[in-house]
């Protein structure tokens, strides 16, 4: 048996061959520097790099290193890893899809059925994991109304066309010439794009424009409103289960489990507002807040703990030990492996 | 291998930007976070002397990046010591 260790770019990956194989992968990209892998290894096989440093500063190196001589391939950090950056596979498949292991209980799921895909999610998701797609109606399937134009009293003073918000309207203007003596040959209404709002029939200096919206007279039955479709999808990879789309969706759609929960403490008069911490956590859950007006005094760093997974990446990147962040409860499935349940336990502080 | 703080002398301008900027100095000193700088013998990570940058305390760094985010000519780096 012999354990050697690949690096590609910044992601490594350790092997070992024998009557199993075993590799542990690391994707440097996913990384949160939150040294949770360094906590747990038994064996004190990685060696996690600064948060901050590596975070906030341009690093050519991984964000963490493994000693291949060290690691046994246990697979504890791959267990803990909240941001799928580590990976232990045995002859090609994860130990996370594996009964046999216990699994860290952390889900995010958006209910097809409910979402009415307003973006919300997406736009807030601090990962950018998530992907709305939505299939709008075309206007003029929400519109009922009829336009006419007549073309005889129509002087083609081209004031409809130059203020219609949909450029339904269009002119065909001409320099005019002995054998064409006018400004304009003909004027045409696209009834597909028209939202019959009514401003060329206004704004028509010789009431040229018959216009009647139906919506008005007739009340919404006229219309059947076609539904908005659409699909959502979140990243498994990306997703850190922060609970942002949970608490932002406006129908309840989204429904995530985090995979610790626990305490975040925050030193208001040890902290000197360096950022370190807003730019490090994955979940942003910081944020420094803005002053309602001159002179006032808002506090240093503001948390909203509804978005924290208690990962620990803040704590570990303070320079000034500001941050406390306490672990109360790893969900893990279970398992009759002690040592993997003393691991976990381990992490609670 | 182990990353840590490093000062490029022939590079900096003396600005004192880090020296201010860092949070491990603006806790020991209300001076040094208004940014006027040390009045009196601190233990600070990095000071202005002779006109440029010269690293003091650099156990007591907690590589946050702060001070390489705050230099304008990227004298002072976090990198492989």
């Amino acid at each position: 048996m012999e354990t050697t260790e690949i690096k590609e770019g910044k992601d490594i990956t350790v092997e070992r061959t024998g009557e199993e194989e075993r590799k542990l992968l690391f994707k440097d990209p996913l990384c949160a520097v939150c040294g949770l892998c360094e906590t747990i290894c038994p064996v004190s096989a990685i060696e996690v790099c600064p948060t901050g440093a590596m975070i906030r500063t341009e690093q050519d190196t991984s964000k963490i290193e493994i000693d291949e001589n060290k690691c046994v391939l246990c697979g504890m950090c791959s267990g803990i890893c909240p941001f799928q950056a580590l990976d232990l596979q045995i002859d090609g498949e994860s130990i996370k899809t594996m009964v046999e292991y216990p699994q860290i209980i952390k889900s995010a799921d958006i209910d097809e059925l409910e979402c009415i895909q307003c973006k919300a999610c997406e736009t807030a998701c601090p990962q950018d994991a998530i992907t709305i797609t939505r299939e709008l109606p075309k206007r003029a399937d929400l519109i009922t109304g009829e336009i006419e134009i007549d073309k005889d009293t129509c002087i083609y003073c081209g004031m409809c066309e130059e203020m219609c918000p949909v450029d339904a309207i269009d002119i065909a203007h001409q320099i005019p010439s002995s054998d064409s003596p006018v400004v304009a040959t003909d004027i045409e209404v696209n009834e597909d794009t028209c939202v019959h709002c009514g401003i060329c029939k206004r704004i028509c200096p010789v009431d040229a424009i018959r216009q009647v919206c139906r919506i008005c007279p007739y009340g919404e039955y006229e219309i059947e409103v076609p539904e908005v479709t659409g699909t959502s999808y979140i990243d498994p990879e990306l997703c850190v289960n922060c609970t942002w789309c949970q608490e932002i969706c406006p129908v309840d759609a989204a429904h995530v489990t985090k995979p610790f929960e626990g305490e975040l403490t925050i030193d208001q008069d040890t902290c000197q507002a360096c950022e370190t911490c807003v730019m490090v956590c994955p979940c942003n859950v910081l944020s420094f807040p803005k002053s309602e007006k001159a002179g006032s005094k808002p506090e240093k760093l503001h948390k909203d703990e509804r978005f924290c997974i208690y990962c620990g990446a803040c704590e570990k990147s303070c320079p000034v030990d500001a941050i406390d962040v306490k672990r109360t409860k790893i969900n893990y499935s279970p398992t009759k492996s002690k040592a993997w349940v003393k691991a976990f336990e381990s992490l609670k502080n | 291998m182990a990353i840590g703080l490093k000062a490029y002398r022939d590079l900096c301008h003396g600005c004192g930007n880090c020296v201010t900027a860092c949070p491990v100095n603006s806790l020991r000193s209300d001076d040094v976070a208004g940014g006027k700088g040390p009045s009196e013998l601190l233990d600070l990570i990095m000071i202005v002397e002779d006109g440029a940058v010269q690293l003091k305390n650099v156990d007591l760094c907690g590589k946050c990046g702060t001070c390489v985010e705050s230099c304008p000519v990227e004298a002072i780096r976090l990198e492989e010591v």
